[in-house]
């Protein structure tokens, strides 16, 4: 049935001839002289080809690279961050290590400067 | 192409015409002139656009000979030229302007051997379709051009071109069940 359509589009479509004349009405109407158009010339250079072919992967390409710079830059700055607050905390450690030592250094200073009570007082004690 | 000429005499046309032959371009109208102005008038419904149209396309061809390779290619440019001109025509042209070529029809569509009227309406129906759905149509089935070469002229995708043929078959067959349906009405 389907081919049947299409052989009978065929059949309905068949060329039709031009009015007579037709190319004489053609060749009256050429110009005296052919203006031959100009074959294209090749491209000169290549380069606005190839700036289209690789204009996006080479945008990619940097901003793949910026951003890969910014991410090791932030990393950078966070590790700095980091490490410059361990410090702070460690010092703010041995500030009160050495503040307690120096409180034990005058106890025992005082105990040592103290004289010891005298001997009387420890017989009668006994 | 529409004369029988062999190959290699008809590619001389070509190299003779290219040569400034006047002769020889005039050969080379009568040969391909049936097929553009078949395109022509199928797309446009009415014999002066088609003529108008034909003789721009073969216009073109004259001022163009240097790029045309062979008798093949230049079979090919004309048809692609002339459907994508016809297009445009009927782009700037509003429709219903090409629509009144019934008497044209009449004068124009030659003697057939099979049912005329079966032809004359598919003919009619096709100009209800929509300009590059016709030009895919006649290309196809006028032209015997395969959905490849299709698409190439009239730079269409090959499944668009699929899927135009599919459509507009699909709408003729039905359009043609309906009429036939409307003939055979008995008059009460």
């Amino acid at each position: 049935m389907s081919e049947n359509f299409e052989n009978e589009l065929r059949r309905a479509l068949r060329p039709i001839d031009a009015p007579d004349g037709f190319a004489e009405r053609v060749m009256r109407a050429l110009p005296a002289q052919r203006d031959r158009e100009p074959l294209p010339a090749p491209e000169a250079l290549p380069t606005r080809r190839l700036v289209r072919r690789f204009a996006v992967p080479a945008a990619f390409a940097a901003a793949l690279v910026v951003s890969m710079l910014l991410g090791q830059h932030v990393a950078d700055v966070q590790r700095q961050r980091t490490e410059q607050q361990a410090g702070l905390a460690a010092s703010r450690e041995l500030m009160e290590a050495l503040k307690v030592t120096s409180q034990k250094l005058d106890l025992a200073y005082q105990a040592v400067k103290t004289p010891p009570p005298p001997a009387g007082d420890e017989e009668n004690r006994t | 192409m529409g004369l029988n000429v062999p190959q290699s005499m008809a590619d001389s046309l070509l190299v003779r015409a290219r040569g400034g032959d006047a002769a020889a371009f005039a050969g080379l109208v009568r040969a391909h002139q049936r097929s553009v102005y078949s395109i022509g008038w199928r797309m446009l419904r009415r014999r002066d656009a088609a003529e108008d149209l034909a003789q721009d396309v073969f216009l073109q061809l004259y001022r163009k000979l240097d790029h045309i390779e062979s008798m093949e290619h230049c079979g090919f440019w004309l048809r692609r030229v002339a459907a994508n001109l016809a297009i445009d025509w009927l782009r700037r042209v509003p429709y219903s302007a090409t629509q009144p070529l019934e008497e044209g029809a009449a004068v124009a569509a030659p003697l057939r051997d099979d049912d005329p009227l079966m032809s004359r309406q598919l003919d009619r129906l096709l100009g209800e379709l929509s300009p590059a759905a016709r030009a895919v149509m006649l290309l196809r089935y006028q032209e015997d051009l395969d959905v490849a070469d299709v698409g190439a002229a009239l730079d269409m995708p090959v499944n668009t071109v699929k899927s135009h043929i599919k459509r507009s078959l699909t709408q003729l067959r039905s359009r043609m069940i309906g009429a036939k349906l409307v003939d055979c009405e008995v008059p009460t």
